[in-house]
């Protein structure tokens, strides 16, 4: 009996410190501020997501994300709250934050480290940095890689199909579409859709109706945000005259897994390029059908 | 006299006040012991330190500055045109301060923190001088708030032309500045503001006598020896220099110039210094509170000073309006 009750408190002193060494380790990793929620999913995917100390609005995935105190949004950061939390890094987004609030910040002695992804290969680039930053390098590399994997593995598989024409629409009011050097081109690029205002001078210009009723669009792709009350995007069964509409060949992803740039943003990558496949599918069996 | 000597110290404790209350009120909870000892020198910690010497404190004494500042120009302007509408913000000082904004945000993209300033003061010197071109062409004063406002519109449809080439998120941020913030200030800013803030004080109260001289129309005025022209023209580019400088650094502040000098009219009077002084004090408060409002009102954000100051100086323009309807 005395031996049984020894061995027990020797487990209990093992696991206690073997608990005690696991505490140490997580609050011994840097805190951080994440300053837009595409970081904020980023440090999750490499696993520092327990690391961060504050964020700003619209952060709320995944779920645990939620609970990180706001310090502001993208236009305006309450410099107070990020002296009161004493954060060891501040990761901002270069083009989506106040760039005189981290002046000042910067000017009161915090670190700031800048995210500012392109390309998924910058996503991979950026999480390798952060697994270093955070202490989390090998499951950021190995994250990094398998994104990059996945990507490839995504553009060999499209990369030879026949390309359709698909009308993005960024926003409805006013219509508002992508083109070079916009975030979404790439989805479209590696999914073999041609969007015909690729060569605007924008990266987000706002099109007519007209323009789009001159124009053969096959398939029309409608991001709604889960954030959106409305859900509400521009109402195309008014222009039946479009082939997609007529087809009823529109389709609509998740906007806030396409536009904000992390692991996600790849799945929700995988999902379009198979939604844009079925589209093509069913015009070639359409086409086929007709000349038959 | 004893009224008015016990309204002027009555507006100075409530500046006093306002300025000790601003020091109080922010996201970071801060007592109000810890706020007087940090006043005193000896903070509890650094954080307290930085939060109350870094943040607070700057921002009260900008806030403080600022509106006395905007104030006194739309006292200046009101009484040296005879005009109880005018105000600094119809002369197309903040349409050209977002002109010289937009260019600086959307074509040097980051370190703004110098040049921002700079491209808005000079912004909206540009709007005041061709405001000012414009009434030395026409040589009619009841011509000069028209002139002003088709400045406004001209240089804000070539703002917004900017700004629909511009890339999105620089786009917003044009914007939002333009609606006027504290939060961005420093105590540098504040050195500056009060400087031309006091050479603009020194300068209205040496020429107060003839400012009055004003009030009774151009010709009593002339025949009392002012020359009406030059101590216009000289008042005018005083206030232009002091809402341009006060914009540069805080954004786009609206109606604290037309509704204070109508208030101090009301409790103080109407000739130059006392109206002067009496701006001075309920601008300068008013403005720390309406600071405090933007940082306290919403648990994790700030609003926009301007979208205050713009609602309650609307409210207050249709209760004169009202006010004046029912006195006729």
């Amino acid at each position: 009996m005395t031996k049984i009750i020894k061995t027990l408190l020797a487990l209990s002193f093992i696991s206690l410190s073997v608990f005690s060494t696991f505490t140490n380790a997580t609050t011994d990793k840097p805190t951080i501020i994440a300053l837009s929620p595409h970081i904020v999913e980023m440090l999750y995917d490499i696993g520092a997501g327990e690391q961060i100390i504050g964020t700003t609005s619209f952060a709320d995935y995944p779920e645990q994300a939620k609970s990180i105190p706001v310090i502001g949004n993208y236009l305006r950061l309450q410099i107070e709250k990020v002296i009161t939390l004493q954060p060891d890094y501040i990761i901002a987004w270069k083009s989506g934050n106040p760039s005189d609030d981290l002046a000042r910040l910067e000017q009161l002695g915090f670190t700031i480290l800048y995210s500012q992804p392109n390309s998924f290969a910058d996503i991979a680039k950026e999480m390798r940095e952060f697994g270093q930053l955070t202490g989390h390098k090998t499951q950021a590399d190995k994250k990094a890689q398998q994104l990059l994997n996945e990507l490839e593995k995504i553009t060999s598989q499209y990369q030879n199909k026949t390309a359709i024409t698909a009308f993005y629409e960024l926003w409805a009011r006013p219509l508002t579409t992508v083109a070079q050097g916009s975030w979404p081109q790439q989805f479209l690029n590696i999914c073999q859709a041609k969007n015909p205002f690729e060569q605007a001078d924008l990266p987000y210009p706002q099109i007519n109706i007209e323009k789009i009723l001159l124009t053969p669009v096959q398939v029309i792709i409608q991001p709604l945000s889960v954030n959106q009350t409305d859900r509400e995007g521009f109402n195309w069964q008014d222009w039946p005259i479009i082939p997609a509409v007529a087809n009823q060949q529109i389709i609509q992803p998740n906007a806030d897994a396409m536009h904000r740039m992390s692991m996600r943003s790849l799945k929700e990558l995988k999902k379009l390029c198979v939604s844009i496949d079925e589209t093509r599918q069913w015009l070639h069996k359409k086409n086929a059908l007709i000349e038959h | 006299m004893n009224k008015l000597l016990f309204m002027l110290s009555s507006l100075l404790l409530l500046t006093f006040i306002s300025a000790i209350a601003g020091l109080h009120f922010g996201p970071a909870d801060i007592s109000s012991n810890q706020v007087l000892q940090c006043i005193l020198g000896s903070c509890e910690n650094q954080i307290n330190q930085m939060v109350i010497w870094q943040v607070r404190v700057p921002r009260v004494l900008v806030a403080l500055v600022a509106g006395m500042g905007l104030a006194i120009a739309g006292a200046i302007l009101q009484n040296t045109t005879r005009n109880p509408l005018a105000d600094p913000y119809l002369f197309g000082i903040v349409s050209g301060a977002g002109l010289g904004a937009t260019i600086a945000t959307l074509s040097l993209g980051d370190n703004l923190s110098i040049a921002l300033p700079l491209a808005a003061f000079l912004g909206a010197l540009f709007a005041i001088t061709i405001v000012l071109l414009i009434a030395k062409v026409l040589q009619r004063i009841e011509q000069l708030l028209l002139a002003g406002v088709a400045v406004s519109f001209m240089l804000g449809s070539a703002t917004q032309f900017i700004l629909y080439f511009g890339e999105p998120f620089a786009t917003n941020r044009v914007i939002f500045w333009l609606m006027g913030s504290l939060s961005r200030v420093e105590m540098n800013n504040f050195y500056v503001i009060a400087s031309v803030l006091l050479i603009s004080i020194i300068i209205i109260i040496a020429l107060h006598r003839h400012i009055d001289a004003l009030l009774l129309g151009d010709e009593s005025a002339a025949s009392l020896g002012v020359n009406v022209d030059k101590l216009r023209l000289l008042m005018l580019a005083l206030c232009a220099a002091l809402t341009a400088t006060i914009v540069a650094y805080c954004g786009g502040i609206g109606f604290v110039g037309l509704m204070v000098p109508h208030i101090v009219r009301q409790i103080i009077g109407v000739t130059t210094l006392k109206l002067v002084i009496g701006s001075a004090l309920i601008g300068g408060s008013f403005l720390i509170w309406v600071d405090i409002i933007a940082r306290s009102a919403l648990p994790n954000a700030e609003i926009p000073i301007g979208i205050i100051t713009s609602a309650l100086g609307s409210i207050f323009f249709l209760f004169i309006m009202i006010r004046t309807r029912n006195t006729n």
